[in-house]
């Protein structure tokens, strides 16, 4: 009997297993970020310290420095590899592929991270311990190498959109893979939201400085950095959102509507919070510097990474590795085979090769059961399956219809891949038939 | 399960180069990771222990403010080592990591709030010692920490049983995605977790051999270090050495030459963290025998899924030239340079009262200078060859 190379299936219920890496992922993202723009401020700091002679600027950078310690490295080093941890339960051959492609540009970032890693402990405890020349040397190359872990991951998540071109297909080349059409834009991007991200966690530590004085300054500082962070974002979110695939613009015409009006009140938001620590540094408190911290985490971040997820639809990498852990195309430069075909002539449950014996026919006994079965291995990488399920709840798609509406829409549909950002899920007619009957009972 | 499963579920891009390297990287950087795990746990222990005498001594005082710090670096080290191994791992044994992964995703999803909500509170405790209390929020903090290690350990010992994979999966034929799947192996665990004693042991000698030239510590606060080292190692190391051979005899490994050479070696640590006077040659020895346990962590491995047919050599393979030329030349330059400049600076730094002039010392800032250099380069290399890629893809 030969399989096709899918692993066991993780459902979470309700949420959805590829949103808990969400999760997880929006949080590695806010620590991540802020760490790589907080590196740049130092330098930026640091600098502005040695050459005027500034001691009051070192007691701030070691405030900063603590906070990030515990805030950015903590929690970033460690969702860091979580996401990956999450990815391997959720979406296997998908972070499989990217690590057969990309594990040299990995471990090439992780002689960067040991840097960083060694670096910003000695950035902290050494600002009192060494002379202050040697300590803007550690701070400018601590900043190079922080630089350089988002120069190296950048070119992997990119690739997870697509690489923008016929090349790696021909090639399997990672160089092929990891510079691809939107690797510099989104990169300037992100460039952009960590100086923002710098500004906003420096934002709270000034706010919270006893000399007022000092805190009015560095406040006023923070405002115009986080300024032109916000100013990057925008400029070059232009730029990301020319390069993406076509089914993501389609993706993106039918979101973006809905969270225009957020974002449009969230930059005017933001750009009044910056304004007002230039104009009226004195205004701005520690607690509201936290809350607008936790605004453009829960608002800004989440939304935004929730998009991104969304527009790579229906693949998890490369566009060619289906969300469902189904090849969908020819990589010959790998000698990678499409598996759609396949699946489309056996049948999932003859090709995965963790179906139980009894499960692997359907008889009138089981039908529900493999139709539930087949449900969540072909469409519970994207969609909930309970009713009432929170994150694309698949019941709500199929509400009112009866087995064979269902059934038709699999049919003329999904088998025929006519939907640009669902998979091309091409299967048997019974096994077709045992998924709509069993939503079928799910729905009415 | 069998090999044709096993190769099944190998990525069919292969592997970007020699499927040894891979497994001799892993085997290297999980004794490092491992040390640096050990140290912590036996360090946060210690900590612990100190939190409750130090009222009475002003040495355990002392002890447990540093042992707290080292605490804190060693799980960050612990975390940014470990990253290595889990690369390696599945790039080789992919079979073995997805389906582990999948089974226990739960377990997965809940050992990277385990180990934030450990190592924060452990910062926590850090604080509250400062002002000498917090010894319950320390209990839990290590409480978190060691559930993580359970959990890793978990995962390590289910991906080496390939043939139980199915049961877990589908008991009785009914397939169960929770991703609750939750197994263990005792004795191997407790015979990871009693390396910690002799780790602590003696980073407690290095520790005090290390702060032995400067006239800030007293001498009897020197000696009281280095006894309590020489104590816990020469006790953890018994237990440990015990749990080896009843783990090699439940194996059938016991009469394995490496497994030998492991129970050998770790008799030689025990005479030398006795008789040998610096303390770093122990430490020396100590990392042979890290790689010796890693070695035969591996062996196990490659023996089971030997035994199914599965052999990593065999793994198809697409060299990818540039991107291996990239980490070499990366590692080589920047990793040497780059950890080598503040591993130099940490340790003049510590060996001198006040501030440490290391503008005036001229291996410290060739270091630095070389060090900048390297990253200036790289980054100009990085945009040279991304700009002519996609300008050679784009107008191909």
């Amino acid at each position: 009997m030969d399989f096709i190379g899918m692993f066991p299936l993780f459902y979470f219920p309700d949420i959805g297993s590829a949103w808990l890496m969400g999760i997880t992922g929006t949080i590695h993202i806010l620590a991540s970020h802020t760490s790589v723009g907080a590196a740049l401020l130092f330098a930026f700091l640091a600098h502005k310290a040695y050459k005027e002679n500034r001691t009051d600027l070192y007691d701030y950078m070691k405030k900063y420095g603590m906070f990030l310690l515990i805030f950015s490295y903590v929690i970033g080093s460690i969702t860091g590899p979580g996401i990956w941890y999450t990815a391997t339960a959720a979406s296997p051959r998908g972070i499989s592929a990217l690590i057969h492609n990309f594990v040299w540009v990995w471990a090439t970032e992780w002689v960067f991270f040991i840097y960083e890693v060694i670096g910003v402990f000695a950035l902290v405890y050494f600002i009192d311990k060494i002379d202050r020349k040697t300590h803007l040397k550690l701070t400018y190359t601590f900043a190079l190498a922080s630089v350089g872990t988002l120069m190296l991951i950048i070119g992997i998540i990119s690739f997870m959109m697509w690489p923008g071109n016929d090349a790696f297909y021909q090639t399997g080349s990672a160089s092929d893979a990891f510079f691809g059409v939107n690797t510099f834009p989104h990169m300037f991007l992100r460039i952009g939201f960590m100086i923002m991200m710098a500004g906003v966690i420096g934002l709270i530590i000034s706010s919270a400085m006893k000399n007022k004085e000092v805190s009015n300054e560095l406040t006023r500082k923070m405002g115009y950095v986080s300024l032109l962070g916000g100013f990057l974002v925008l400029f070059f979110f232009m730029w990301y959102i020319k390069t993406l695939p076509e089914s993501a613009d389609i993706l993106l015409g039918i979101y973006l509507p809905s969270i225009l009006t957020t974002r449009i009140i969230l930059i005017v938001a933001f750009a009044l919070y910056f304004l007002l620590a230039i104009v009226k540094p004195q205004y701005v408190r520690r607690s509201l510097a936290i809350v607008m911290l936790f605004v453009i985490a829960v608002v800004g971040l989440w939304p935004g990474e929730k998009l991104r997820e969304s527009l790579r639809k229906p693949y998890v990498a490369g566009r060619y590795i289906y969300s469902n852990q189904i090849i969908s195309r020819d990589v010959p430069g790998k000698g990678i085979k499409s598996e759609v075909e396949i699946v489309a002539d056996r049948g999932l449950l003859q090709v995965n090769p963790w179906i139980p014996d009894r499960l692997r026919t359907i008889t009138p006994e089981n039908r529900l059961e493999t139709g539930q079965l087949l449900t969540k291995l072909a469409c519970s990488n994207c969609h909930a399956l309970e009713p009432g399920a929170k994150f694309r709840p698949l019941m709500e798609r199929f509400a009112g219809q009866d087995k064979e509406m269902i059934k038709a829409f699999m049919q003329g549909s999904l088998a025929t891949g006519a939907i640009p950002y669902m998979p091309r899920i091409d299967l048997p007619d019974a096994e077709f038939d045992a998924m709509a009957a069993w939503i079928a009972t799910q729905t009415n | 399960m069998d090999a044709t499963l096993l190769n099944t579920l190998r990525d069919p891009a292969g592997v970007p180069f020699y499927p040894v390297v891979f497994q001799a990287l892993y085997v290297l950087t999980w004794a490092l990771h491992a040390a640096f795990v050990l140290l912590a746990i036996g360090s946060i222990t210690l900590s612990l222990a100190g939190s409750g005498k130090q009222k009475r001594s002003a040495d355990w005082k002392l002890l447990t403010a540093h042992m707290i710090q080292t605490g804190k670096i060693s799980i960050s080290l612990a975390i940014l080592l470990g990253i290595a191994p889990l690369l390696f791992t599945q790039v080789i044994y992919d079979p073995n990591w997805y389906v582990t992964n999948a089974l226990s995703g739960i377990w997965v999803f809940a050992f990277i709030y385990a180990l934030i909500v450990g190592y924060m509170l452990f910062y926590w405790f850090y604080y509250a010692n400062k002002k000498g209390g917090g010894r319950a929020i320390g209990l839990v903090s290590f409480a978190f920490i060691v559930f993580a290690g359970v959990l890793m350990h978990v995962f390590s010992v289910e991906s080496i049983q390939p043939n139980e994979w199915m049961g877990w999966y589908a008991p009785g034929g009914v397939v169960d995605t929770s991703g609750l799947s939750f197994h263990m192996h005792p004795v191997r665990l407790l015979f990871m977790v009693s390396l910690s004693a002799p780790v602590v042991g003696i980073f407690l000698q290095n520790y005090s051999d290390f702060l032995s030239t400067r006239n800030d510590f007293t001498k009897e606060y020197i000696a009281f270090a280095r006894s309590l080292g020489t104590t816990i190692a020469s006790i953890g190391l018994l237990a440990s050495a015990a749990l080896f051979v009843v783990w090699m005899f439940m194996e059938g490994l016991l009469l394995n030459p490496l497994s030998l050479a492991i129970v050998v070696s770790v008799l030689l640590l025990l005479v030398m963290i006795h008789f040998v006077k610096r303390s770093y040659l122990t430490t020396l020895w100590l990392v042979v025998v890290a790689l010796l346990i890693s070695g035969m962590r591996e062996l196990i491995r490659f023996q089971i899924m030997g035994d199914l047919g599965y052999s990593v050599y065999d793994y198809p393979m697409n060299i990818d030239w540039p991107s291996v030329v990239m980490f070499l030349l990366t590692f080589v330059f920047l990793g040497f340079t780059g950890v080598a400049f503040i591993a130099t600076l940490a340790w003049r730094a510590g060996k001198s009262e006040g501030v440490f002039d290391a503008s005036k010392d001229a291996l410290v800032t060739r270091l630095a200078n070389s060090t900048f250099a390297i990253l200036i380069v790289w980054c100009l290399v990085y945009f040279g060859w991304g700009m002519f890629t996609v300008f050679k893809n784009s107008f191909a």
